[in-house]
């Protein structure tokens, strides 16, 4: 099939096809046709043409016998004037030696010339036919009288008007059959367009207004129990399930931020708490030495310094919670956030960090804060629990012009292949493991960026770069 | 007695009934032999194709001699003489050529009076565009005859060909008879010949009536002036009743209404006795193919 008409859809090219099978069709039969005229025209020429050479041969045989020239002239041209529309353009009578006893146009054929100077070409009555080259065919016929072959007749025959009719019934069945053909491949274009319409609605509905399959509408399925049918409800069926699934991975997503968060919480607590105990020997101290200026004075800088380390405990977990994605552009300020939240569970694990974050980010790739922060706590969440405690966890940073890697490290044993699944591959996720490590692959394939595995001198490397957006600051 | 009475009354009837009878029977054929149409003969001397010209002819003849007129017509000149000599004619309108053959035999009734004469001409004709100018160009030609009993249509040809030392069957590649004078014309006419012998008398009454088939043609020769082709019958019969009334009829055509139709379809001026000597110019042509 030509490639061309393998890109047309499906409803296009059963219809072109059902037409070219009818063009098909049309071209046997007009030749069928044509055959049938052809044979009908030489069976009447033929039968013209015997007429002519039996009336002659009873007219003609005793002038021949007489060798009677004006006779024969005489009656060829009684017999052409008569004959039917002027088809016998032309006769010559012979006598058994070939010499020309007389030619209905005796200037072309005179008399005494040889007849087989005008029979060349010239074929018996059994081979007679219209032909379509030469409009005047030549016939040659014995001319018999009483039993014996007394002469020849030679009769050239215009057969322009049936070639004529010919060429007629040629033009008659091309348009005849253009007509039927293009009236009967619209009809059934449209006859398969018809039937063809559930696959041109499941095509729509597959690709979808947003590139999401969407299912069919209840009035667009087929009646009854069809094929068709059948597809339409198992492929709304599957749509539900997609739509499911993806929604519950969304849904995942969403609270694995707050599982993150969970996960922090009792560090934070703790972050939290511990200060209280010193902020409020602070208060105490202010009462009981609330005369000695200089006790009140170091008093309240505790205060204060325990006061902001709360405030910005709260702000940090506050703005996890409330950063949107795609919203403000990443700063030096969150790589300070993320280790924030993550050093009262690293303190909790009695872990080691490594940090090392950029202290501006210049070139400044333009890349989303929110998921950038969620993909780096999530990474170290995991490097903290893979790691045990007393490991050691390494931060690394590298900016570029166009985006930033991230390089995360860990002390502990090598990661696990479920959770290289979970992190490299889109494969389905194992019920009871969790879906921190897929978000970082969604969220770093959203980010248009690739995750890197690496074992090497007893760490446990994931290096992710992401590729800043264009135009991502006008977004 | 009575009874023989009645027997001779019976007797007498009955013979007198068969003499009556016989009475009848003779005269039935006297009335039969007094209806008997005059059979007049007619060789292609004249446009013998036009059935109108032949009707005319003979409506007026009957009218004139008060009969029935059957006109016989025959295909050569020789079948027409044969059936008047053999008496299956009354009279014939022969040609001077076959008279003078039977002169013995047969007698002039009267002669056509053509253009004021009782003269006709004989032809020589090629096609229009043909370059022959004389018999001398047509050596080697195909020629087309009328009849081999004709003046016109042959003799005067062969005796010109002979008095230049030829003779058709050897001057011409081929020579063919095509028993009529219009036939001579269109044989040239359609290029199945390229020269003929005509009568001037028909050449000239076609050029009137059929224009366009002798401008097909062109005389490159006329004869000198012969006896009209005449009305002949046999000697024996030349002073009888009937012939008396033909030449009568023929004498009288101009006078009667039905007469000048017929001699204006045959562009003739009437007919006249023959006068002497007519014929002469015919017989020394005769002389010479003799030789």
């Amino acid at each position: 099939m030509p490639r061309i008409l393998r890109r047309l859809p499906l409803s296009l090219r059963l219809p072109l096809l059902g037409a070219a099978m009818m063009v098909l069709v049309g071209v046997v039969a007009s030749q069928q046709v044509l055959s049938a005229l052809g044979r009908v025209q030489d069976a009447r020429l033929r039968e013209l043409a015997a007429l002519h050479v039996e009336g002659l041969s009873v007219a003609l045989g005793p002038l021949v016998l007489r060798r009677d020239v004006w006779e024969v002239y005489d009656t060829l041209e009684r017999a052409s004037s008569e004959s039917e529309g002027r088809r016998m353009i032309l006769t010559a009578v012979a006598d058994d030696a070939g010499r020309v006893l007389a030619a209905t146009d005796p200037r072309r054929v005179p008399v005494d010339s040889a007849i087989d100077r005008v029979a060349e070409e010239a074929v018996p009555l059994d081979e007679l036919s219209v032909g379509t080259s030469e409009s005047i065919v030549r016939l040659i016929a014995p001319l018999e009288y009483q039993g014996r072959t007394v002469g020849r007749i030679v009769t050239e025959l215009d057969v322009s008007d049936l070639q004529r009719e010919r060429l007629r019934a040629v033009w008659l069945l091309l348009a005849g059959n253009a007509l039927a053909t293009t009236i009967l491949a619209g009809l059934g274009y449209i006859a398969m367009r018809q039937m063809l319409r559930p696959v041109s609605t499941l095509a729509q509905q597959m690709a979808g207004a947003e590139g999401e399959p969407q299912p069919i509408a209840e009035r667009d399925v087929p009646p009854g129990d069809g094929e068709f049918a059948r597809l339409a409800r198992t492929y709304n069926s599957m749509v539900h399930d997609v739509a499911a699934k993806s929604q519950i991975e969304r849904r995942l997503a969403e609270r694995e931020r707050f599982v993150a968060l969970g996960r922090l919480s009792s560090s934070l607590a703790h972050e939290i708490n511990n200060p209280l105990g010193g902020l409020l020997n602070a208060t105490d101290t202010i009462r009981k030495f609330s005369d000695r200026p200089e006790v009140v004075e170091k008093s309240a800088e505790l205060l204060e310094r325990g006061l902001r380390h709360l405030r910005d405990v709260a702000r940090v977990t506050l703005d996890q919670n409330r950063l949107e994605p795609d919203g403000t552009l990443l700063s030096v300020d969150d790589f300070e956030d993320v280790r924030l939240l993550i050093l009262p569970e690293l303190k909790r694990m009695e872990q080691r960090i490594d940090w090392c974050a950029p202290e501006n980010l210049i070139p400044s790739p333009e890349l989303p804060a929110a998921p950038v922060r969620q993909i780096m706590l999530n990474l170290l969440l995991n490097a903290s629990a893979a790691t045990g405690p007393e490991g050691l966890i390494m931060f690394r940073t590298q900016v570029y012009d166009d985006g930033l890697e991230i390089a995360i490290s860990n002390s502990g044993p090598p990661m696990s292949d479920a959770a290289q699944a979970r992190l490299l591959s889109d494969v389905a996720l194992a019920p009871g493991g969790g879906v921190g490590l897929r978000l970082v692959r969604d969220l770093v394939q959203e980010l248009g960026g690739r995750i890197e595995l690496a074992r090497a001198d007893g760490l446990t490397t994931v290096r992710v770069f992401l590729t800043a957006r264009k135009g991502g600051a006008d977004a | 007695m009575r009874r023989n009475e009645e027997n001779g009354m019976k007797w007498l009837t009955r013979r007198a009934a068969i003499m009556m009878g016989g009475v009848a029977l003779a005269t039935l054929p006297m009335r039969s032999v007094a209806q008997t149409p005059f059979r007049l003969g007619l060789t292609p001397v004249f446009l013998d194709n036009d059935a109108v010209i032949i009707d005319r002819l003979r409506q007026a003849l009957a009218g004139a001699m008060g009969r029935e007129i059957e006109l016989v017509q025959r295909r050569t000149y020789e079948e027409v003489t044969g059936l008047l000599l053999e008496r299956s004619l009354d009279a014939a309108w022969l040609c001077g050529y076959p008279y003078l053959q039977h002169r013995d035999a047969l007698d002039l009734v009267a002669v056509p009076v053509w253009r004021g004469k009782p003269l006709y001409q004989s032809y020589l004709i090629v096609g229009a565009r043909a370059e022959a100018a004389s018999l001398a160009d047509l050596r080697g030609a195909t020629h087309a005859f009328s009849d081999p009993d004709s003046n016109s249509g042959y003799l005067v040809t062969a005796s010109d060909l002979i008095a230049m030392g030829a003779r058709p069957e050897q001057w011409f590649s081929r020579a063919i008879f095509t028993y009529g004078h219009r036939n001579v014309v269109r044989a040239v006419a359609d290029g199945l010949v390229q020269s003929g012998s005509v009568d001037g008398y028909v050449w000239e009454a076609l050029e009137k009536v059929e224009p366009d088939l002798t401008a097909r043609t062109r005389v490159i020769g006329k004869s000198e002036w012969l006896g009209f082709p005449p009305v002949c019958a046999r000697k024996d019969v030349a002073d009888a009743e009937p012939v008396r009334a033909l030449r009568g009829a023929l004498m009288g055509l101009s006078r009667s209404e039905p007469g000048r139709a017929a001699l204006a379809a045959l562009q003739l001026d009437g007919f006249q006795e023959a006068p002497k000597g007519i014929f002469d110019g015919i017989a020394a042509r005769m002389r010479l193919l003799d030789t």
